[in-house]
């Protein structure tokens, strides 16, 4: 009686951790590189962490949706490069027009957003209508997209954007001199050398705009029936058309929403580099979503994970790089460490015993 | 009379069956990566071969820099066939040694432009020595003058870093070396580090937001592509440092002389895409018509550009567009 009562509490014990152990080892590398490098743990250097991860995070929200279906998009870096250049261009030639600032920046972004719904839709009526695999039926929509975005550019980035658009896409809610106080929302003028080097940015404005994105997104998964559902697909697809869910209307919805986020990212990427630019093939952003994805917590055969656990992949991912820059390890070994972990991710999640049904 | 007139007509159909059997002249080029200095070449080679009523034919753009990524196109290119003349950008200088190699067994003369095979020395006899030319900047040097540039924009001293792309190839590299070689000469310039950032953007100007935390007394910065700068500096113009620390790029894409009328950027080295494809087509059809020796380097030169005269004239020409 008392050994299986142990055996319950270890196993009990196990689970917690290797639910948790993503935000565990977050947490650890964060102390570590804190410890090691005085200048990691700053706000300046947290703030670089969040602006840098909005692209992926918003990448990898919509990732984790087609996951937990039982999916996968391959086609996302490619999405929002084909949004970001097909947005700038709008931009661009309206701002040439001589239209003004606001007008152009408000129709490009909608441009962008409103392309960025095509690519879903095929994939999701491919994926849900014609039985294509997921993989397949994304990576022809990755060279698609891809393409497209090329021949659009025609391998140029798309400059003399209006200059607001770099403003905007790279300002702070407030900017803070140390001594001196504070400024909201545009940089203080007139600053000298040594001044502008200690001036501080709260909260980047694209980091803001991503973390609204990621709250609506989180709310549809856990709180309304849509999302609800796609767990019940990917646990079951079977059972879920049993139980009288439209399957393939809420598959091509999935694909949507995920070619909808990767159009925000392309657009919040116009914004913050001030130029349209393709998506070159070794940026494999799609690879890092997916990453981010099954790091915290989801499974590729779909049923489980959750917008939570996908944010801490990606600062995991994004701590990562950086810390490791900024203790000066060659960037080879960054690659390394990154294919280490998405492997450990993966077998963790093998041994974590399953929580019963109705525990906890 | 009668006689003449049939010494003119026989005279005019030698000439009109030598024009028949000298068929018109094909180049092929094959671009190393999709970015607008090999957009550029190509444009100077179609020029070119326009001018001297030959055609040109262009290899798939590869998406991504690499061996594995540009032979497979390089092969279909030469599976398709019909050139006499291969103008290629090697995107390696060691793996592409064999696939070229066995074209050029096939009896398709070649040079390489940008970037070049082994050292790049082709007058000794070697297993890579088979391309009669090395048609492209001089990388080592341009570097080595950016470096000499950028140590005075910072004054001699202080903390320096460099952002590049790929670490096997040959022009990039070049810079690289040439940049160093610079900084040794000033023993108080310190070089903090070297980021490969694949020619992605993104990644080049999340490393050098890190480097300048890392060092907030950063004082320059040398982007060694289009990629490299553009990333760089805007991850110094994030930081609010712009005009703070000194950035010196590589490449004269219209955005990058942008940012240097706009104080973001401060020094732009033009290399000469444009000539160095017309120079490519010029040798290959003196070769190809004339059998005439090319020189086995061919350096077409470069341009700085500076505030001060970006806005010249004179420097219009350089910019890539």
């Amino acid at each position: 009686m008392g050994g299986m009562g142990n055996r319950g509490a270890a196993a009990k014990v196990l689970t917690f951790l290797g639910e948790r152990w993503a935000a565990l080892f977050l947490l650890l590398l964060l102390l570590g590189f804190g410890f090691l490098e005085r200048n990691f743990f700053t706000f300046k250097n947290f703030s670089n962490i969040l602006y840098y991860a909005t692209t992926y995070a918003l990448l990898a929200a919509g990732e984790t949706f087609v996951i937990i279906t039982g999916g996968i998009d391959l086609s996302v870096g490619f999405v929002m490069g084909f949004t970001g250049v097909s947005s700038a261009i709008v931009m661009r030639d309206m701002y040439a027009a001589g239209r003004p600032e606001a007008a152009c920046l408000l129709v490009g972004a909608a441009v962008g957003l409103a392309l960025g719904l095509i690519p879903g839709l095929i994939n999701g009526l491919l994926v849900a209508r014609l039985r294509v695999p997921p993989f397949i039926a994304t990576l022809g929509t990755y060279g698609v997209a891809n393409g497209m975005a090329l021949y659009l550019s025609n391998g140029f980035p798309i400059t003399f954007l209006p200059p607001r658009v770099q403003k905007i896409g790279n300002s702070f809610l407030a900017y803070l001199l140390p001594d001196k106080g504070f400024t909201f929302l545009h940089r203080p003028e007139g600053l000298k050398s040594k001044e502008l080097r200690s001036l501080i940015g709260i909260v980047p404005v694209t980091v803001l705009v991503t973390a609204a994105v990621l709250l609506v997104f989180a709310f549809i998964l856990k709180r309304t029936r849509f999302g609800q559902h796609l767990y019940a697909i990917g646990g079951s697809k079977d059972a879920a058309i049993r139980a009288g869910i439209n399957v393939p209307s809420h598959l091509v919805r999935t694909y949507v929403l995920s070619s909808m986020l990767a159009a925000v990212a392309g657009v919040l990427y116009v914004f913050r580099s001030g130029i349209g630019n393709f998506t070159t093939m070794s940026a494999s952003y799609e690879l890092f979503a997916v990453a981010a994805v099954v790091i915290g917590g989801a499974s590729l055969m779909g049923g489980k994970g959750g917008l939570g656990g996908t944010l801490i992949g990606i600062l995991i991912l994004m701590t990562l790089e950086n810390g490791l820059n900024i203790a000066g390890i060659p960037a080879f070994y960054r690659y390394i460490a990154t294919g280490v972990i998405l492997i450990a991710a993966v077998v963790i999640d093998q041994f974590t015993p399953e929580r019963k049904a109705g525990g906890a | 009379m009668k006689r003449v007139l049939i010494l003119v007509l026989a005279l005019l159909f030698i000439a009109a069956s030598f024009g028949f059997a000298q068929k018109k002249l094909t180049f092929a080029y094959m671009p190393g990566i999709e970015d607008p200095f090999m957009r550029m070449i190509e444009q100077g080679a179609a020029a070119k071969a326009k001018e001297l009523g030959a055609s040109l034919i262009v290899g798939e753009y590869p998406k991504a820099w690499g061996a594995d990524i540009q032979v497979p196109i390089l092969e279909a290119l030469v599976a398709r066939g019909g050139f006499d003349f291969l103008i290629v950008v090697p995107t390696s200088n060691e793996a592409l040694i064999a696939p070229l190699k066995k074209i050029n067994a096939k009896g398709i003369p070649m040079v390489t432009t940008d970037t070049f095979l082994g050292n790049g020395d082709y007058s000794k006899a070697s297993n890579f020595s088979f391309p009669l030319a090395y048609i492209g900047t001089d990388n080592v040097l341009g570097g080595y003058e950016v470096g000499k540039r950028l140590a005075e924009l910072i004054g001699n001293t202080g903390k320096v870093y460099m952002n590049t792309t790929n670490p096997d190839a040959s022009s990039v590299t070049g810079r690289r070396d040439g940049f160093l070689k610079a900084m040794k000469e000033f023993p108080e310039i310190q070089v903090v580090g070297i980021d490969y950032n694949l020619d992605v953007q993104e990644t080049a100007q999340r490393q050098t937001s890190a480097v300048l935390q890392k060092h907030p007394d950063l004082k320059g910065i040398f982007g060694t592509n289009l990629f490299s700068a553009q990333g760089a500096y805007q991850a110094v113009d994030n930081a609010g440092l712009s005009g703070e620390v000194k950035i010196a790029s590589w490449d004269a894409t219209p955005d990058l002389i942008q940012a240097l009328k706009d104080g973001k950027v401060d020094l732009v080295l033009a290399q000469r895409p444009y000539q160095i494809g017309q120079l490519a087509v010029e040798w290959g059809y003196k070769f190809l018509t004339q059998k005439a020796t090319v020189p086995k380097k061919v350096i077409p030169g470069f341009f700085f550009f500076t505030r001060e005269n970006v806005d010249a004239p004179g420097s219009q020409s350089y910019i890539y567009q």
